[in-house]
Order: structure tokens, then C-alpha cells, then sequence
């Protein structure tokens, strides 16, 4: 799993993003309000219309404050009745069969199918919830509108906040329902698709002895489950592991059984985990072993996975912070999830070696190198015990103490380096990391379903402001519209600062009208064009057409960046920083849309 | 007038009024903001408590217009409307409204129970008050039989029967009947027109607007003509239709033999076309009058405009 930034302490967090909000909404409302003003005064004159916009805010607000909880929930109950008899549990049959044919189509033999599945299970009802409520909530209120039965429900006592806070409400418990039905159903599927056994039989094992003929232990391979295979590890007792396939290991016991030995293979362990990591601050050594900014850029990968050489002093280093002999009274339990990228091919079967040292931030302390072995995709796990050897400048090896010689003020440095010439190692920040211990995964899929929960709330009650304005058909591509260009914030801001500064590589390809020329003539996104008036106006009109889209990137919500997904999948667990801090957002965004749809039916002559 | 007002205030005319209206006008505008029609030209109504007043017109002569600009459903062009002396864009206002729209525009998925208990929500109203008046009123229009299914299988009556019992539903002092017996047939007819006057002796005000003339004729007390959106006719029934130069004589039990005598006596003192017999002058006439005057001289009439609001029985 790659984490693009590191998630903030939730206290920390709150304040800025709340004064954001305020000034963002603040904001908004001066222009919408300045805009109201100029469409009445076309029509009535300046003073006139100053005068109606006042009293518009001042009784909305008032209006506001008279919410009624009995009212919104009479509302609510009229759109759950509505969706129900609008069949909306036919989602249930969609998501059934989706179930069904997944089966099919997922790989069970792929690396990790664990996290194939969880993603495959959290997407599939993330996109149906949100599809379900978002259809639900545009085409209610217009349709009500033109069939006229709001005219009898807005000559009652009703506040139009209360029309859109039940409508929000109604649709929200339906998404509720259906996301916890499905959320379950992908539980079981979830669990059932991974569960696996293996047997492993004396004819697939190997007796180990040493010189003198004493039974070591036993080695070979588990028969096939689930389309793989573990390589087995035995003591001579006949307990061991089956080491780590696809993402998971097997406890293996043994007993005798009348002079023949059974083993049997425990349940797969480490498939369906929610990790916990303590996670610490990456720098990197250039290959003369100078402080580099940055690693090797090896142009395949992302910009954020440098890349170390190896065979040289080019190291990647992480230093931890919060290490105390209570927390990790049996030594450190490193994590690792290493890139290989080969210059050569060498044994592809064959991880690539490399070291893993420890450091004494402060006296420079450095441990004797462990070795490791780097294969992709998979984590690799490394104790790194309370005992270890340092070899002093005498060249004298000694043996110290993890707390007390490597350890100081609570912080270490953990030094990876690539033995082989020529081959390279790709890390992230997130790639290393020490495991604190592990959380309940059914939690953590609950807390991945609560992200698709987030998403739902967010789509609906955009949904329904919308629909306060445009028909059912126009308020669909506007919501969808203002989804997508939520989707790609990052890269519209990103985009937008590379046209501003004229720098290129921040987002290559220029504007709409620059990669549609682009398109067209078939010049690459790399090549700068010539600074001709052509291009010089075509730049100039691209950047009348972002800004717009980059104050709206601004402000509009990603439900990608909402979902925790990819944590549930690659195993670990949904920081609870994090999850306050979507909470937060999505009720921010929940709130802002609901009140904004309020005013917009106020200012509606809905009788019309 | 009811004896309850006089005493209450010492302006009984502002607390009496129930619905005012002050130049109030629309224009309905199209997307882009230009004039599409003017559905109503300014208008000066003031209703008071306890009246049952008519709107009547051809179609498309602005009164269900009037209306909606008065529950504040659509927003006037100019002028201001007041109902119980608060803005008609007000929403508390609606806690004493019953409305009764042109169709009745309600949920088709729900039932007759459901539809009630729902609007009752609206009001606030406590689970055994919502269940006990809509029981009350789905019997009073006689849908007991049918309520337990959807909407959307109703006939047009029935529509309109339950559409009245949600009109009613908390028990408001004002209400809005907009051509409450269309599509209801004769003995619904008849229970709307008993219902209307029912509700007059409960003290509360009614404005209904029909084309059904004689039942305009028989429960309203005041009625306006209004055509393409102007005010033509305003008064009291009564006073309208009295033919002015015509004496008519009623009296009961009087023998055939008699009649020659009293046009005997009638013809003493110079009366011409003595006629005895039933009444003839109707609203009908009233209205067809109105109507063809207009389209023949095109302008306000004097006598409506010399009209005022009548001070109640
Ligand atoms: N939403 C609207 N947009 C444009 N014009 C409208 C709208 N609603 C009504 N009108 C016009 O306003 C005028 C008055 O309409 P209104 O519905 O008030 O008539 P009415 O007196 O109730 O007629 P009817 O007896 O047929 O019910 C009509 O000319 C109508 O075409
Ligand atoms: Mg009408």
C-alpha cells in the first residue's frame, strides 16, 4: 500500500481544516449571494433587490433554526417509502450476482488474492451504493415537483431545510441498509473465497540430518490449495511453518501416529490482517554516500518510490521515532516491502540480496548488516532481535544491546542497502515500517465499509442540492460532474501550477486545448513547444478554462481520497486520524449541501 | 358579525381580516426572465373571518393564480399579500391552512392512511390524534372501504375525496378549495356543499373557486368575477344579484285564487309586468353578464370598483 502523505493527528488537523471550511463557505456564500443581488437588480433596480436578498438570508436563516426533527423524519419516512416502492432493493440482486461472477473472474491463484478480493468487494458496493442513492436523490425531488404533491407538502408547516434534510435522511438510512447488506454479504464471500487448505503428506517432505546422522527437521512443500503451494520448514519434531505464499503462512503440527509422522496444516495466517505500523521519516545516501535529496530515478516508477543502486554506499534510510523497550520488549519487528528494479535479468525466481543495518542516531553506533532477501510484492518480515553484533573501528566484533546502543532519546536509524551490482532497490516512505501489533480485521473492514459509508452520504446529499435547482436529468451530469472533477483535484491543481509557472514537469501535456493539439499533431507530452503566438494564445485560453475548474478542485469533494479501502485490502489498519478526519470532512460537506439546497428551494417558486 | 371577534380586540377589524392583499400582481416569466403573461393585474382583497368567498372566472382568468400567491407557493410580481396579518411567504402561516390544489397532487405510493398519517406528521400532530382524525375524515368522505390501497389506483373522485380529507387534517381556520367538486359525483357534490357550510358554522373561512355557479350561489357570501386577471365583480352575493327596478314577492301557502288580487293590488299602484312565479336571476346570468360586457367594453366596471368589502352578516 502507498500512502501519498503522512496522516495527521486528528487535534492537530481540525482546527485549519474547520477555519478552511468556514472561509470557503464564507466565500461561496458572498459570491452566490452577490450573484442573487445582480440577477434581482437586472429586474427591480439595486435597492430593491439589496433589500429582497436581505430578507431572503435573514427568514431562510430563521427558517433554518425552525427545523423540526418530526417533520425532517416524516419527510425522511416518505423517501425511504418512496425508494422502497421504487424497487431500490433490486441493488441487492445486482450486487448478488456481482458476487456470483466475481467468483469467476478473480484470480484465486494472483499474489495476494486477499487484497484482490477486499478491493474488489469494497469497490463494487462503494459504486453501487453511490449509484443507487445518487439516481435516487436526483430524480425525487424534481419528479415531486412536477407532479405537484409539493404544492401540498409546502402549504403545510414545512420549512424547505426540513424537505431537503428529510429527503438527505431518507436516502442516507437507505444507502445505510443496503451498504450494510452488502457489506456482510462481501464478508462472507471475502472470507469464504480465501479460506484454503493444504495437505502435506511424509512423500513431500524432505528429513534434513546433519554429518553425524542426527534428524534436524524436515523440509518440502505443502500439496496445492487454492491454486499454490508453500514451501515447508519443519523442526524434528514435525512443527514448523509453511512459509509465506501469496500473502499468508500455515502453522504446521505434528504427531506420531504409530511410527509414521501426520502433520496437519493450520488455517491460512496473515491473509486477512489489519496491521498496525509505526512508520518513520525516509532520507537516502547517493552512491558515494553523500546525503542525496532524492534516490535514483529509474523513470518507471512513480516519482515518489526512489530508488537506491546497488554495490554502492547508496542507502535508504529510516529513522523511528517512539521506540521504547516496553513497546517492543522482543526486539524490533520490521516490515518491509522492497521494488526490485533489475538492469539484468539475473535468477528472476531469486529475490535480490541486501543488507539491513541499525544506527545510533546520535554516537553513529551502526549494527552488524543483517541480510535480506528482496522479492516483489511481498512483505518481508524482519525481527531484528534485542542481541546484536557491531563490529568496532578495531574491527573487533562486539555484542550490544538494542535499547541501550542503538536507541537514543527513543529514535533509530534502520539503513537498507542493495548488495548487487547493478540492480536496484525502489522504497517509499510507507515501505518500511515497525509493527505495533495488530487490530481486529472485522473491525477494520467495518472501518473500510464506513469510507464507502462516507462516499454514499456525500454523493447524496449532492444529489439532492442539485436536484433543489435543475430537473432530474441535468442535476445527474451536474452532480456527476462536480464527482469527476473532485476525482482529479490533485491533478487539476497540479496542472494549473505547472501552466502558471510555466514548469512543465509538475504536470506535463498542458491545458485542454494544448493535449487536444497535442492529440491531434501528435507531439509528445515531453516536448516543449515552440513559443509561437499560435501557442502562446492557445496556453493563454487554457488558462481561462482551468482556473475555474481549479477553484472548483478546490472545493468539491473526492470520494477517492475518502476511501479507506486500499488500507482494508493491503492489510492494515484504518488509522483512527484518519477516520475522524473523513468524518469531519464528509459531515462538512453534508452540512454545506444540505443548507445550500435549503435556500436554493427557498428562492424557488416551486408552484411554477 | 360573530359576536367572538367583536369582543377579542379593540381593532376587531385587524384581527377579523383573515386575508389582505395589496397590489398584488404576477407575471409569470419564462427561464430567462421575460414577461410570459400577467396572470393577475394588481389586486385589493381583504377576506375576513368566517366568510365563504368566491372566486369565479372563465379559465385561465388568474384565480387559481390568486391562490397560490397567497400560500406563498409562487412569489408576486409587486404588491403584498397577507394572511392572518403575516407575509404569505411565511411558513408558521401554514399551521392554520388547509389547502385543496386544482388535482389532487399527492404521493401515488402511498395509501389513503398512509397519506393522511404522513401530513398529519407535518403538523406535528401525536400518533393517536393522527390516527384517530384520519380515521374521521377517511369515514367523513367515505373512503373507508379503499384505504388501505395506493393512491395511484384511486379514480379521479376518490383522489379528490381523500385530496379535501388532507386539506382538513388540522382542522385549519382557513381554507382553500380550488374547484372542490370537480369530479366528484352528485351526492359528493351535495356532501361538499354541506361540508363548506359546515365549516362556516364552525367559525372558520373559506375561499373556494368553482364554475359550478349555483353552488358558488348557494355557500358563498361574497364572490369576485375576475377576467384575464382583472377584478370585475367584488361583493355580497345577495347584493349582486338583487335586480334593482324588480320587485320580487315570495310568500307561502298563498291559494291561486289570490292571485288575481294581489295584481290587483299591484297594478293600484302602477307596477307594469307583474309576473309571479319562481325567481329566475342567477349568478349564471350574473357571470355570463359580466364576462360578454367585458369583452364587448374592455376596461375596469364601475360597480366593482365602487364595491367594499361588506361588513359580514
Ligand atoms: N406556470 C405558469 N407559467 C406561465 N403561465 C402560467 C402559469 N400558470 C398559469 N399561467 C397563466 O396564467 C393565467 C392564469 O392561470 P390560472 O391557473 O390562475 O387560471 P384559472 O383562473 O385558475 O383557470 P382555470 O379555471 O382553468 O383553473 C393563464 O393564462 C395561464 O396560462
Ligand atoms: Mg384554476
Amino acid at each position: 500500500m502507498v500512502l501519498e502523505q503522512e496522516i495527521p493527528r486528528f487535534a492537530a488537523w481540525i482546527g485549519p481544516a474547520l477555519l478552511t471550511f468556514l472561509l470557503t463557505v464564507g466565500l461561496v456564500s458572498l459570491f452566490v449571494g452577490l450573484a442573487a443581488w445582480l440577477v434581482q437588480a437586472a429586474r427591480s433596480g439595486p435597492l430593491d433587490a439589496g433589500d429582497r436578498v436581505y430578507r431572503g438570508i435573514l427568514t431562510g436563516l430563521r427558517d433554518l433554526a425552525g427545523t423540526s426533527p418530526g417533520r425532517v423524519w416524516a419527510l425522511a419516512r416518505l423517501a425511504i417509502q418512496e425508494a422502497v416502492r421504487r424497487n431500490v432493493l433490486v441493488v441487492l440482486a445486482v450486487f448478488a450476482l456481482v458476487i456470483l461472477f466475481a467468483g469467476w473472474f478473480l484470480d484465486p491463484a494472483s499474489v495476494n488474492p486477499g487484497r484482490l478480493y477486499l478491493g474488489f468487494i469494497l469497490g463494487a458496493s462503494t459504486f453501487l451504493v453511490c449509484t443507487v442513492n445518487l439516481v435516487l436523490a436526483v430524480f425525487s425531488l424534481p419528479a415531486d415537483i412536477k407532479s405537484k404533491a409539493i404544492q401540498t407538502v409546502t402549504t403545510k408547516p414545512v420549512r424547505t431545510g426540513e424537505i431537503v434534510l428529510g429527503r438527505f435522511l431518507g436516502f442516507a438510512i437507505v444507502g445505510t441498509v443496503l451498504l450494510t447488506l452488502m457489506g456482510l454479504a462481501g464478508w462472507a464471500f471475502v472470507v469464504r473465497s480465501v479460506q484454503h487448505e493444504h495437505e502435506l503428506t511424509a512423500g513431500g517432505l524432505q528429513e534434513i540430518r546433519d554429518d553425524e546422522g542426527t534428524l534436524l527437521g524436515y523440509e518440502g512443500r505443502t500439496g496445492s490449495g487454492r491454486g499454490h503451494r508453500h514451501f515447508v520448514r519443519l523442526d524434528a519434531e514435525g512443527n514448523g511453518i509453511a512459509e509465506n505464499t501469496q500473502g499468508h503462512r500455515h502453522r504446521i503440527t505434528s504427531r506420531p501416529d504409530g511410527g509414521e509422522m501426520v502433520s496437519t496444516v493450520g488455517p491460512a495466517e496473515g491473509l486477512l490482517e489489519a496491521r498496525r505500523p509505526l512508520r518513520g521519516t525516509l532520507r537516502f545516501l547517493d552512491r558515494e554516500g553523500k546525503p542525496a535529496s532524492k534516490g535514483i530515478s529509474v523513470g518507471a516508477e512513480w516519482a515518489y518510490r526512489q530508488f537506491i543502486e546497488g554495490g554502492t554506499a547508496a542507502a535508504a534510510i529510516w529513522t523511528f521515532d517512539g521506540i521504547t523497550e516496553e513497546a517492543f520488549p522482543e526486539g524490533l519487528p520490521l516490515e518491509m516491502t522492497i521494488r526490485v528494479f533489475r538492469t539484468y535479468k539475473g535468477t528472476i525466481t531469486e529475490g535480490i540480496h541486501g543488507t539491513v543495518q541499525l544506527q545510533n542516531p546520535s554516537n553513529k553506533l551502526r549494527s552488524e548488516a543483517i541480510p535480506i532477501v528482496a522479492r516483489e510484492f511481498t512483505i518481508e518480515e524482519l525481527r531484528i532481535p534485542r542481541r546484536l553484533n557491531t563490529v568496532l573501528a578495531d574491527g573487533r566484533v562486539q555484542e550490544a544491546d538494542l535499547f541501550r546502543d542503538f536507541v537514543s532519546d527513543g529514535r533509530v536509524e534502520v539503513w537498507l542497502q542493495c548488495l548487487e551490482p547493478a540492480q536496484y532497490y525502489g522504497v517509499a516512505q510507507a515501505d518500511f515500517y515497525l509493527r505495533l501489533g495488530n487490530g481486529s480485521f472485522a473491525w477494520n473492514y467495518a472501518k473500510g465499509c464506513l469510507g464507502a459509508w462516507f462516499a454514499m452520504l456525500i454523493v447524496t446529499a449532492l444529489g439532492v442540492m442539485f436536484s433543489t435547482f435543475l430537473s432530474a436529468p441535468v442535476a445527474l451530469v451536474a452532480a456527476v460532474a462536480v464527482l469527476l472533477v473532485g476525482q482529479f483535484r490533485e491533478f487539476i491543481s497540479r496542472l494549473f501550477q505547472s501552466q502558471l509557472t510555466g514548469d512543465a514537469t509538475i504536470a506535463p501535456g498542458g491545458g485542454p486545448i494544448e493535449s487536444l493539439y497535442r492529440i491531434v499533431s501528435q507531439t509528445s507530452i515531453t516536448l516543449e513547444l515552440d513559443p509561437t503566438p499560435a501557442v502562446q494564445a492557445m496556453k493563454l485560453a487554457d488558462m481561462v478554462l482551468l482556473a475555474p475548474m481549479r477553484v472548483a478542485a478546490g472545493v468539491f469533494p473526492s470520494l477517492s481520497a475518502l476511501g479507506t479501502g486500499d488500507f482494508v485490502a493491503g492489510g492494515f489498519d484504518i488509522p483512527g486520524d484518519l477516520l475522524a478526519a473523513d468524518a469531519a470532512e464528509t459531515l462538512a460537506y453534508v452540512a454545506a449541501f444540505c443548507i445550500a439546497g435549503a435556500f436554493c428551494l427557498r428562492a424557488r417558486e416551486v408552484a411554477s | 358579525m360573530p359576536s367572538a371577534a367583536s369582543t377579542s380586540s379593540n381593532r376587531p377589524s385587524d384581527a377579523d381580516v383573515v386575508v389582505e392583499t395589496r397590489n398584488l400582481s404576477k407575471i409569470y416569466r419564462d427561464f430567462w426572465g421575460r414577461d410570459k403573461k400577467a396572470a393577475l393585474k394588481p389586486l385589493d382583497l381583504e377576506i375576513r373571518r368566517g366568510e365563504i368567498f368566491g372566486l369565479l372566472g372563465p379559465n385561465g382568468s388568474g384565480k387559481t393564480t390568486t391562490m397560490k400567491l397567497l400560500l406563498g407557493l409562487i412569489f408576486p410580481t409587486s404588491g403584498e399579500a397577507f394572511v392572518f396579518g403575516k407575509p404569505a411567504t411565511d411558513v408558521s402561516k401554514n399551521e392554520r391552512i388547509g389547502y385543496l390544489p386544482e388535482e389532487s397532487y399527492l404521493y401515488k405510493f402511498l395509501d389513503a392512511e398512509e397519506t393522511l398519517d404522513f401530513y398529519g406528521r407535518l403538523f406535528g400532530m401525536p400518533p393517536e390524534e393522527r390516527a384517530r382524525r384520519s380515521a374521521a375524515l377517511i369515514e367523513m368522505v367515505g373512503l373507508t372501504r379503499d384505504r388501505k390501497r395506493q393512491l395511484r389506483e384511486y379514480s379521479k373522485g376518490m383522489t379528490r375525496r381523500i385530496g379535501v380529507a388532507q386539506a382538513l387534517i388540522n382542522d385549519p381556520e382557513l381554507v382553500l378549495l380550488d374547484e372542490p367538486t370537480s369530479g366528484l359525483d352528485p351526492i359528493g357534490t351535495r356532501e361538499m356543499k354541506d361540508l363548506i357550510i359546515d365549516l362556516k358554522a364552525r367559525g372558520k373561512t373559506v375561499i373556494l373557486c368553482s364554475h359550478l355557479l349555483a353552488d358558488v350561489e348557494d355557500v358563498c357570501d361574497r364572490i369576485a368575477v375576475l377576467h384575464q386577471g382583472e377584478l370585475k365583480e367584488l361583493g355580497r352575493v345577495d347584493e349582486l344579484l338583487r335586480v334593482t327596478g324588480i320587485t320580487q314577492i315570495r310568500a307561502g301557502g298563498l291559494p291561486p285564487a289570490a292571485y288575481e288580487e294581489v295584481r290587483a293590488v299591484l297594478a293600484r299602484h302602477g307596477a307594469s309586468d307583474v309576473e309571479i312565479g319562481n325567481p329566475t336571476t342567477t349568478l349564471e346570468d350574473l357571470f355570463l353578464e359580466v364576462v360578454r360586457d367585458t369583452e364587448a367594453r374592455p376596461g375596469r366596471r364601475a360597480r366593482a370598483a365602487a364595491t367594499t368589502p361588506a361588513d359580514g352578516k
